[in-house]
């Protein structure tokens, strides 16, 4: 469980990164398998100018959402938040790998908010979500 | 009886809400998430500091992201932008609903766009997760 504290989080801190494989099975899990769906209909993926399905790009919101409570623990299921711009298609089959540095660190209502500049970058380096997350620092222990 | 007709850019109108069918989070829920999205948590299967399993916090966000196919035909689009915040856990057991409202629609280097903000609420009325999201729409 994470032990983070106001002591041990620092602007500038660099988060392990996290690897995520991609794979269709996934995205129809994720989905729902339909019909004319760009995430789990092939053909109409392509017809549509893609090649290949792709994941619903809120998955990425969930990898991030791994990091932040990899982090923050209770602090960022209770009192977390997310704003991610999708900016190039995750394919069925890409590797994905979450970057998170700590940016800020603030007193906010008597807690303190932790601040992460986030971004998900495909196996060929391409950024294919950015944006930032944070959440508020809890006890050692994670309790609420 | 409901009809579906085929959302538009031209027929959307901001201020139009949507409501979700109610759902009931249960542990298969949690659990084919976490397959899905490879996170595997201890926190979703046993004990967590707010007593008992939770879910991942962004379980529900499908649930805000169809609102819309409670009324229309939706071809498909892009995402282009989420934002959550987390409220409150989201536990097994809980019976839950989306709320949404069109807060704007524009055209940006000529596709269209449409901008919901929503709130996921339990059926006590705590609201668990609020957020608000951009999506492109395919013109056909």
């Amino acid at each position: 469980m994470p032990t983070t504290t106001a002591d041990t989080v620092t602007a500038g801190q660099t988060l392990p990164a996290l690897v995520k494989e991609v794979t269709q099975r996934k995205i129809d899990t994720y989905s729902g398998v339909r019909p004319r769906s760009i995430h789990t209909d092939e053909a109409w993926a392509k017809a549509r100018g893609f090649r290949a399905p792709l994941a619903q790009a809120m998955m990425s919101t969930a990898y991030v959402s791994e990091m932040m409570t990899r982090l923050l623990g209770a602090g960022f299921v209770k009192g977390g938040a997310i704003s991610l711009a999708f900016i190039k298609p995750v394919y069925a089959g890409d590797r994905l790998t979450v970057h998170g540095i700590v940016t800020d660190k603030r007193a906010e209502d008597g807690v303190t908010r932790v601040v992460v500049e986030v971004w998900c970058e495909n196996q060929d380096g391409d950024k294919t979500a950015l944006g930032t997350a944070s959440g508020v620092l809890t006890a050692p222990s994670g309790s609420p | 009886m409901a009809t579906f007709p085929t959302l538009t850019y031209e027929g959307l109108r901001v201020g139009e809400q949507f409501v979700s069918d109610e759902h009931l989070v249960t542990p298969e829920d949690i659990e084919a998430y976490a397959f899905a999205v490879d996170d595997h948590h201890p926190w979703f299967f046993e004990d967590s500091p707010f007593g008992g399993p939770i879910a991942h916090p962004t379980l529900l966000g499908n649930q805000a992201l169809f609102m819309r196919h409670t009324r229309y035909v939706v071809r498909g689009g892009l995402h282009a932008r989420m934002e959550f915040q987390f409220l409150e856990p989201i536990r097994p057991g809980l019976r839950v609903r989306s709320r949404g409202t069109v807060v704007d629609k524009y055209e940006r280097r000529g596709k269209p766009y449409m901008v919901t903000e929503f709130t996921t609420e339990a059926e006590d009325g705590t609201v668990l997760v609020r957020g608000r999201f951009v999506q492109m729409l395919f013109r056909d």
